[in-house]
């Protein structure tokens, strides 16, 4: 009898210890974000199951020798996962989830104002996304498509390394606005840039004494492209008289600046707007 | 005043064994504490200047030591705003889907081979390629379920912050 019961427990643990050694799994070599996956085990008999993921944790009651399903909303994020399953012992397999397909292109572009005729100045950057929030590390030709108003539109064709694309151009010649789109598919993203004039060019004025004094003013301020500089910009008139120095801010409205010097004798009258000088004036005492 | 011998065999044992227990905190303490290295050499199309450099090896270490914490203690107070967007709503799940299961996960030994890889005309993005070493414990409670030496690749974006540098997508690959 006892020997009976010797031979019966020996063959319990031997059981046992060949359904912990049997138990193996294998996880999708394919899994995608967001789609249904499937993980095979050997073995039999009941198991705890636990997937560990970037974002989620899953612990479940599983059969062995079955095929463990995994719903889409549990492998949703892209990356390394650890499987488990606990009978006794445990075993385990890591697999990986690829993301799924680009539809979303983050697409951050600076400047958000840029001046005519920079180089190198206008410069955009784009990164690909799942549905998922998953960046797609596949390689993909993002289109960036740039047109400005009464301007040839300029396409550049930029291949993604690493989930990343970019480029870098110099500003147009003509003030307005630069639209500017990356698209990947059907999927597109739109900025635009506002082009607006560059620094004052060929600054000049003129004046002439009047009763009240010196009335000044410049001509029509362009920049070097030809574009109107914007209204508001200041224009610092300084008038020489010996030693005395006397000066006057004044705004461009309308594309001309106007001031006016109250000095008796003869004065040498400039302009400047920032870096930039004007040429100068001489006007004759009173 | 004279201790007999069997006090003082007592208090060499709890000294022994408190002595036993605080080194081996330190030794868990110092498992724990990632090691990085950074190199942006190959960082294109701007070059990396020294100061962001320092900042982002700094900042990716902090985060890493944050996310182990976190992870660890099933808890998003040591997260600590190093994590933003998809990095952060993705550990903040993970976090909780542990609490809710009981599981806990253990990164320990921590090496961190870390390339800058691109960095944006403007500056306002890095783009990292971690190379990760690590022993993962995963634990049901108190028990252990898996343990492993594993190698795992990360990309990272990073974003500079108001303050720090914060990891905006913190996301393993098979390779690079």
């Amino acid at each position: 009898m006892r020997h009976l019961l010797s031979l019966v427990f020996g063959a319990v643990c031997l059981a046992a210890v060949l359904q912990a050694q049997d138990v193996t799994l294998r996880g999708p070599s394919d899994a995608a974000a967001g789609s249904a996956a499937k993980i095979a085990t050997t073995g039999s008999g009941s198991a705890t199951f636990y997937l560990v993921g970037p974002s989620s944790t899953v612990k479940r009651d599983v059969q062995l020798g079955q095929e463990i399903s995994l719903s889409p909303k549990e492998v949703q994020t892209a990356g390394r996962y650890v499987a488990v399953v606990c009978s006794g012992s445990c075993a385990s397999a890591a697999f990986f989830v690829a993301p799924s397909k680009p539809v979303n292109l983050t697409f951050v572009v600076h400047p958000s104002r840029a001046p005519v005729a920079k180089n190198d100045l206008i410069s955009g950057v784009t990164f690909t996304f799942d549905e998922f929030h998953n960046l797609v590390l596949t390689p993909a030709t993002v289109d960036f498509q740039l047109s400005s108003k009464g301007g040839t539109p300029v396409s550049h064709n930029v291949q993604t390394q690493s989930g990343a694309a970019w480029f870098r151009i110099s500003s147009g010649k003509a003030a307005g606005p630069l639209q500017i789109s990356a698209s990947l598919n059907d999927v597109v993203a739109k900025r635009v840039v506002q082009q607006v004039a560059s620094d004052p060019c060929n600054l000049r004025i003129k004046g002439q004494r009047t009763a009240k004094g010196i009335e000044v003013e410049t001509d029509p301020v362009r920049d070097c492209s030809g574009n109107p500089v914007p209204d508001g910009t200041i224009i610092t008139f300084t008038a020489k008289n010996g030693d005395e120095t006397s000066t006057v801010d004044a705004p461009i409205k309308q594309d001309v600046a106007r001031a006016r010097i109250t000095a008796k004798g003869p004065v040498v009258i400039s302009a400047a707007s920032g870096v930039v000088m004007g040429n100068q004036l001489r006007i004759g005492g009173q | 005043m004279r201790i007999p011998t069997t006090s003082r065999k007592l208090l060499l044992l709890i000294f022994t064994g408190i002595f036993v227990s605080l080194a081996s905190l330190y030794s868990a303490a110092a498992d724990s504490a990632p090691h990085v290295t950074l190199n942006t050499s190959k960082a294109t199309p701007r070059q990396v200047e020294p100061l962001t450099e320092r900042a982002v090896l700094r900042d990716y270490k902090f985060a890493w030591t944050n996310l182990t914490q976190a992870l660890e203690s099933n808890s998003t107070a040591p997260l600590n705003g190093l994590f933003e967007a998809t990095a952060d709503k993705w550990l903040k799940d993970a976090v909780q889907d542990q609490r809710h299961t009981g599981l806990t996960s253990r990164y320990l030994n921590q090496n961190h081979k870390v390339d800058a890889v691109f960095y944006s005309p403007e500056g306002d993005v890095i783009e990292l390629h971690d190379t990760a070493e690590y022993d993962l414990e995963i634990l049901d409670g108190s028990k252990t379920i898996h343990n492993e030496h594993a190698v795992v690749h990360y990309v990272v974006l990073m974003i500079p912050g108001a303050e720090r540098w914060v990891v905006r997508q913190l996301q393993s690959v098979p390779q690079f």
